[in-house]
C-alpha cells in the first residue's frame, strides 16, 4: 500500500532522513518509534507530502507521489492527524471535522460524518464549540475525526498520545484499534516503545534519521536492544 | 461644538475611516492568511488610481464599467505579483525577511514605473456623483456619502464571503493553519493567491472612491499604506473584522481631533493613539478575532 523507498530529507543543509525505507500494507497498524529528534515526524510529513524529500520514492498503491502536491494524498485515500492536533482553532468543531472532507462530494461526506460520529461519540456534544477551547483530549478526538472524514485507506498519526492523560491515551488507543479493525491502515509514531509495539502489527525503530531495526510488534518488544535502551530492562547477571 | 457640526464631523470621520478600513482590511487579510506584510499594497492602490483615470477620464467609459475594469485589473495584478514574486520565496524555508524585501522592492519598482509612464504631475478625476445631500442642517456632497456606502457594501460582501461561503471557510482554515489546510487537501498556495487578489481589489475600491477627492499621483499610496499598517496593528494583527473596526476608529479620531486642533496635528494624534494602544495592549484592540 504505502511504500517509502530510500527517502532522504534535508532541512536546509541538515540531512534529517537517511535512506529511509518503510512499507505499510493494507489494513496494517505500523509504528515508527524513536527518541526525540530521530526524524519520526519527518517520515510522516514526507509520506504526506508536507515535506518534500530530496531524493527517494514515496508511493501509494504503486503510484509515485513524491513529486506531487500534498493535496493529492487525501484524494488517493491518505490522510494525517498532525502532531499537537493542529485544529483550526477559531472554527467550530463541526467546521473542523467537515473540512476533513474537503476533497470529497457533499453526499459522501455526510455519510462518512455519521460513521465518524459513531466511532467518536465524545465530540457530538461539542460540535458547535470553538475547537481551540476544547481540552487536549477532546481536540485529539476532533483531529482524528477530521482525519477520518477523507475516508482514508491509510491514516497517518503524528504522536497521537502527546500531552494526553493516561486515561485519554487508553481511549485514543482503543479508537485507533477500532479504526484499524474497520480496514483502515495506520502508520503512527511514538516515543514510548511499549506503547508503540504492543498495539502494532509491525514497527520500525528510527535513530538519527536512520531505520536501525524493524520487525513485528512482538519481535520489536523482545529485541534485546529495544529492551535495554527503550524499555529499561537489564539482562540477568550470568 | 454644535449638534450639526458634531453630526458632520461624525459622518466625515466615518468616511475617512471607511477608506482606512478598506486599505487596512486588505492588508490584514493578506497578513492573517499568509503572514506577509505587503509593503507594495499602497502601490496597488496607486495603480488603481491610474486605471480609473485611464478608463473613466481618458477613455471616457461609464463610471460603473470603468470601476469594474479597474477592480478586475488590479485584482489580476495583485494575484500576478503574489504568484510571480512572493509564492516562489514562500516555498523556501525562512522566507519572512526575503518576502518583506521583495514587497519593498516591488513598491519602489511600481512607484518608479508609474513616474516613468505617467510622469510626476498630479492628475484629477472628476466627481462621479454631483450635488449635495441636505438633511436638516447637515450638508454633505453625494460623492463623499458614496464613499461610505460603497465601502460598507464592499466590506460587507467580503465579510459575507469570509464567514458564510465555502471559499471563506477555506481562507479562514488556511489563515489559521496553512499546513493543516494543505493536509486536508486545501490548495493553500492557490488560497494565498486569491487572498492577494481580494486584498488588491479592496485597495482598488479605495482608490476609485478616493480619486475624485485627492489627485492621482505616483506617491498617493504611501500615506495610505502607513495608515493601513496602523489599522492592522490596532485591529489585532491579521484580523479582518478588527481592521474594519480599527479603520473607522482611526478615521473618527483623526476627524474629531481636527475639530479641536489644527489639521497638521491630526496625524500626530492618530499615531500617538496607536503608540498608546501598542503600549497598553500589544496584541491590538480586537485581537483573537482573526480570519
Amino acid at each position: 500500500m504505502l511504500q517509502l523507498d530510500r527517502v532522504n530529507v534535508h532541512y536546509g543543509a541538515t540531512r534529517v532522513l537517511w535512506d529511509v525505507s518503510m512499507t505499510v500494507g493494507a489494513g496494517e497498524m505500523v509504528a515508527v518509534m524513536g527518541p526525540n529528534g530521530s526524524g519520526k515526524s519527518t517520515v510522516l510529513k514526507a509520506a504526506m507530502g508536507l515535506k518534500k524529500p530530496s531524493s527517494g520514492v514515496v508511493s501509494l498503491n504503486g503510484e509515485e507521489l513524491q513529486g506531487k502536491p500534498a493535496t493529492v494524498r487525501p484524494q488517493r485515500g491518505m490522510s494525517i492527524v498532525l502532531e499537537r492536533r493542529r485544529l483550526f482553532p477559531r472554527m467550530s468543531v463541526e467546521e473542523n471535522v467537515m473540512l476533513g472532507a474537503y476533497v470529497r462530494k457533499a453526499a459522501e461526506a455526510r455519510e462518512t460524518y455519521e460513521w465518524v460520529l459513531e466511532i467518536l461519540p465524545e465530540i457530538k456534544p461539542h460540535l458547535q464549540a470553538t475547537a481551540g477551547r476544547l481540552s487536549g483530549g477532546q481536540q485529539q478526538m476532533v483531529a482524528i475525526a477530521r482525519g477520518l472524514m477523507a475516508d482514508p485507506k491509510i491514516l497517518l498519526m503524528d504522536e497521537p498520545f502527546l500531552g494526553l492523560s493516561p486515561a485519554m491515551v487508553k481511549n485514543v488507543l482503543s479508537i485507533m484499534k477500532t479504526i484499524n479493525e474497520r480496514g483502515v491502515a495506520i502508520l503512527f509514531n511514538e516515543q514510548n516503545a511499549k506503547l508503540s509495539f504492543a498495539v502494532s502489527h509491525r514497527g520500525y525503530l528510527l535513530e538519527s534519521g536512520r531505520v536501525v531495526l524493524s520487525g513485528s510488534g512482538e519481535e520489536m518488544l523482545e529485541h534485546p536492544e529495544v529492551k535495554r535502551v527503550y524499555l529499561g530492562v537489564r539482562e540477568a547477571a550470568a | 461644538m454644535s449638534g450639526t457640526h458634531l453630526i458632520e464631523t461624525l459622518i466625515n470621520g466615518l468616511i475617512s475611516g471607511s477608506i482606512y478600513a478598506l486599505v487596512g482590511s486588505g492588508l490584514a487579510l493578506v497578513y492573517g492568511t499568509t503572514r506577509v506584510l505587503n509593503f507594495a499594497h499602497g502601490e496597488l492602490l496607486m495603480l488603481a488610481g491610474y486605471f480609473i483615470l485611464l478608463f473613466a477620464v481618458t477613455l471616457g467609459w461609464p463610471v460603473i464599467l470603468a470601476a469594474i475594469a479597474t477592480i478586475v485589473l488590479v485584482m489580476v495584478l495583485g494575484a500576478l505579483l503574489q504568484r510571480v514574486t512572493i509564492a516562489p520565496l514562500m516555498a523556501r524555508e525562512d522566507w519572512a525577511f526575503s518576502v518583506i524585501a521583495v514587497t519593498i522592492g516591488l513598491s519602489i519598482f511600481l512607484q518608479s514605473g508609474a513616474q516613468l509612464i505617467w510622469g510626476e504631475q498630479y492628475q484629477g478625476v472628476p466627481y462621479f456623483f454631483h450635488g449635495v445631500a441636505v438633511i436638516g442642517e447637515v450638508r454633505m456632497p453625494w460623492q463623499r456619502i458614496a464613499i461610505l456606502v460603497v465601502a460598507l457594501g464592499v466590506m460587507g460582501i467580503c465579510g459575507l464571503i469570509l464567514y458564510r461561503t465555502k471559499l471563506g471557510r477555506i481562507v479562514r482554515a488556511t489563515a489559521q493553519d496553512a499546513e493543516a489546510a494543505l493536509a486536508v487537501g486545501i490548495p493553500a498556495g492557490r488560497v494565498h493567491t486569491i487572498v492577494f487578489a481580494i486584498s488588491a481589489g479592496l485597495a482598488g475600491t479605495a482608490a476609485i472612491l478616493l480619486s475624485p477627492l485627492i489627485t492621482v499621483n505616483p506617491w498617493m499610496g504611501a500615506s495610505y499604506l502607513l495608515k493601513g499598517f496602523a489599522v492592522v496593528i490596532l485591529g489585532g494583527l491579521g484580523s479582518f473584522g478588527g481592521a474594519v473596526a480599527a479603520g473607522f476608529l482611526l478615521g473618527l479620531i483623526e476627524t474629531f481631533s481636527v475639530a479641536f486642533v489644527p489639521s497638521e496635528w491630526s496625524n500626530v494624534i492618530a499615531f500617538a493613539f496607536l503608540i498608546a494602544v501598542i503600549t497598553a495592549r500589544p496584541e491590538g484592540l480586537f485581537a483573537g478575532r482573526g480570519a
